[in-house]
């Protein structure tokens, strides 16, 4: 049945060189950590990516109960974490998540660094990847006003604050970020913008574009 | 003409498209050409990462359920009593713009100089490090100067926590979402409800209001406990008080101070010292203050 | 393809019913990912899932009117019910035609009609129906559905207690066959 179907689509499409390459692609043994004990550093790519796509699931479950809005943010937090079930443990996904994809990037960059994989020709995928980086602090960032509680608006504020000392522009900058002349109901509904589209979206773009340099120019060799 | 001339003529286009099938110099080399056992990503390595993977996941799901993610109490912008603390890692920042030189006149350059150049290089390092040599012991400065600014890093985190549990320990201050658990689990065990922040109780009127006391009152403690005695964030309302403490213990702990609160006392070492007859008639006015009985 | 794998096709040219080597890595790495990806995943089905497992609060009857002021003809009356919707608590007026059939039994009928949803009222076409202004559905005074809607009108539980009418929770016509 499966077969079929798959034949079906496949005569149509010919999907299987899609899908083979990435399948049967070598992996040479230098980054094998069977062989090389040493070799889970070239793990942390990967992990990065598996607690991305958990995070990415979470959020999208989490805003199934979360409203952005300052009378009902912290409610909605309050109540989803506590009477929703399993919605303790959700929540805890996303916020320890976002510390661990941080933990996870940071030592990827690292090993990235110390391998000195960037090197020609990997330019770009290190530029994208430190981009990466960019993007996953400004979630972190945009992510904790969200809860609405005195952390989340003080950390904001002093965020803002940062923002606002860039000469000539910071004024603007500041303005763009808060939505109106105080931290509330605007820069909340903007952060919540930011958060779950503009940033996710780029993230998934830049993804998308390190994963397939990734395929087109193989991984570093050995040293 | 010889066969391998035309061979050479003969233009290649890339599927049934006009675009030439270009010669890319950098193809990488083909895995087989490296020393040692290759294998295929599905499924033999992807398996063994995600073995990895596995062990992760669990270690992660452990972390959830131990530590539930921490909320504190609701957003209050009037709240001065607030130590904020940004994720820690925005710490390094945050600890970086306390310094002189980087703060003050010159905050733009803790703000955006600093930073700005560290990951300015960091964004650019395959253009600022360009030689062909990976083995980071024969990069001496690349390699350096990540280990210093890794070591700078760690540290400029470590002392910004430290300084702030050094913080929470001096004015006695428990962290909002840890005090929030405890008193959620004290209402648990007592089978009452869990406490709702989000609704504000209705707080009892203020009973005899012209009384002498409150200008004590007025002038030191309403810049904390709210100039309509409502309470502010952590702190408690003084509406009401009298239904929690008696006046003894109203006495006590305005004289000996307590959690963020100051001693008032004579000799206690607080700004400012009432004398026990101020305090006398400040408890006595505080302990009169009970909901009134329907 | 790595030597050991062509060693092993050579090798295998009488068919054998042992499971080869790729085939058990292809099926570990199915029971990892099932595991990695359950292990994310359930967690938040059971969170999404949670509104049609959480016990549903029993009905409250509510005080409405009078019951001297019900008569034959029907009525509308209007009444507050407390409604707690997740994080959300409010008080929303519902409204009920409440009238008595001819043995003098009290019934309560909610005005949604049961075609698309629109709000139906008594006596609007001065024919001694109920009238849908959406798409002209009609229902006799029991609820019986008439024209246009496919199901009679739902009651609300009726008690009657000290004098007063109290309804509950809404039900289906019990009134029609």
């Amino acid at each position: 049945m499966f077969k079929t179907v798959y034949n079906w689509i496949d005569e149509r499409l010919d999907i299987t060189p899609m899908w083979r390459d990435v399948a049967d692609h070598e992996v040479p043994e230098h980054v094998n950590p069977a062989h090389h004990f040493s070799a889970f550093v070239y793990c942390f790519g990967g992990l990065t990516f598996f607690i991305t796509v958990i995070q990415i699931l979470s959020g999208m479950f989490l805003t199934m109960y979360y409203v952005p809005d300052i009378i009902n943010a912290y409610a909605s937090v309050d109540y989803l974490q506590h009477k929703v079930a399993f919605g303790g443990i959700v929540r805890g996904m996303h916020h320890w998540g976002a510390s661990l994809v941080i933990v996870m990037m940071f030592l990827h960059t690292l090993r990235v660094f110390f391998t000195g994989s960037y090197k020609a020709p990997r330019e770009m995928n290190w530029v994208v990847g430190m981009l990466i980086f960019f993007i996953m602090l400004g979630l972190g960032f945009t992510g904790y006003l969200l809860p609405w509680d005195n952390k989340a608006y003080y950390a904001t504020k002093v965020g803002i604050q940062i923002a606002e000392s860039v000469p000539y522009l910071g004024p603007y900058i500041q303005e763009l970020l808060q939505g109106g002349e105080v931290v509330g109901a605007q820069t909340l509904t903007r952060f919540f913008a930011i958060h779950v589209f503009f940033l996710p979206g780029a993230l998934l773009a830049m993804l998308g574009a390190h994963f397939l340099m990734i395929r087109r120019q193989g991984i570093s060799g050995p040293l | 003409m010889s066969e391998s001339y035309k061979a050479k003529e003969r233009v290649v286009y890339v599927g049934d498209s006009r675009v030439r099938k270009g010669n890319m110099p950098n193809v990488p080399a083909d895995y087989t050409s490296y020393p040692g056992k290759s294998e295929a990503f599905i499924p033999n390595f992807l398996l063994k990462e995600w073995m990895v993977g596995c062990v992760v996941l669990v270690g992660f799901l452990v972390l959830t359920m131990a530590h539930p993610a921490p909320l504190g109490y609701p957003a209050d912008p009037t709240n001065g009593a607030f130590i904020p603390m940004p994720d820690w890692y925005f710490l390094f920042i945050y600890q970086l713009l306390k310094y002189p030189y980087l703060s003050e006149n010159y905050v733009v350059l803790g703000t955006i100089g600093i930073p700005g150049i560290a990951f300015g290089a960091l964004l650019l390092a395959p253009f600022l490090d360009t030689g062909k040599e990976r083995r980071f012991y024969r990069r001496p400065i690349a390699s350096s100067l990540m280990i210093l600014s890794l070591i700078a890093c760690v540290y400029l985190t470590k002392v910004s926590w430290d300084h702030y549990t050094h913080e929470l320990e001096k004015t006695n201050t428990i962290p909002e979402h840890i005090e929030r658990e405890e008193k959620a689990r004290e209402a648990a065990m007592a089978g009452k409800e869990r406490p709702n922040y989000t609704k504000q109780p209705e707080l009892p009127a203020v009973v005899d209001a012209g009384d002498p006391a409150t200008s004590i009152i007025q002038a030191q403690c309403l810049s904390c406990h709210g100039t309509e005695y409502e309470g502010r964030g952590n702190i408690p309302p003084l509406r009401g008080v009298g239904d929690k403490y008696s006046k003894e213990e109203i006495a006590e702990i305005v004289t000996n101070g307590r959690g963020g609160m100051p001693a008032f006392g004579e000799g206690k070492g607080g700004n400012v010292e009432l004398s026990a007859e101020e305090i006398d008639q400040v408890a006595t006015w505080l302990a009169k203050q009970k909901a009134a009985a329907e | 393809m790595s030597k050991h794998e062509q060693r092993e096709q050579t090798h295998n040219t009488v068919k054998r019913k042992e499971m080869s080597r790729r085939q058990f890595l292809s099926y570990t790495l199915g029971g990892a990912t099932a595991f990695m990806a359950g292990g994310a995943v359930l967690p938040m089905i059971r969170f999404a899932v949670d509104p049609i497992l959480t016990k549903k609060s029993e009905g409250t009857y509510v005080k409405v009117v009078e019951e001297s002021k019900i008569t034959t003809e029907p009525q509308e009356f209007k009444f507050q019910i407390h409604q707690v919707d997740g994080w959300y608590e409010s008080d929303p007026q519902l409204s009920a035609w409440i009238s008595k059939d001819e043995s003098g039994e009290i019934f309560a009928l909610s005005p949604v009609c049961k075609h698309l949803g629109c709000t139906i009222s008594w006596n609007t076409q001065n024919n001694n129906q109920y009238f849908c202004p959406c798409h002209e559905a009609r229902y006799t005074k029991d609820g019986k559905n008439l024209a246009v809607a496919p199901n009679p009108l739902d009651e609300y539980e009726v008690e009657v207690r000290d004098g007063f009418v109290y309804l509950g929770p809404v039900k289906g016509n019990t009134r029609v066959e």
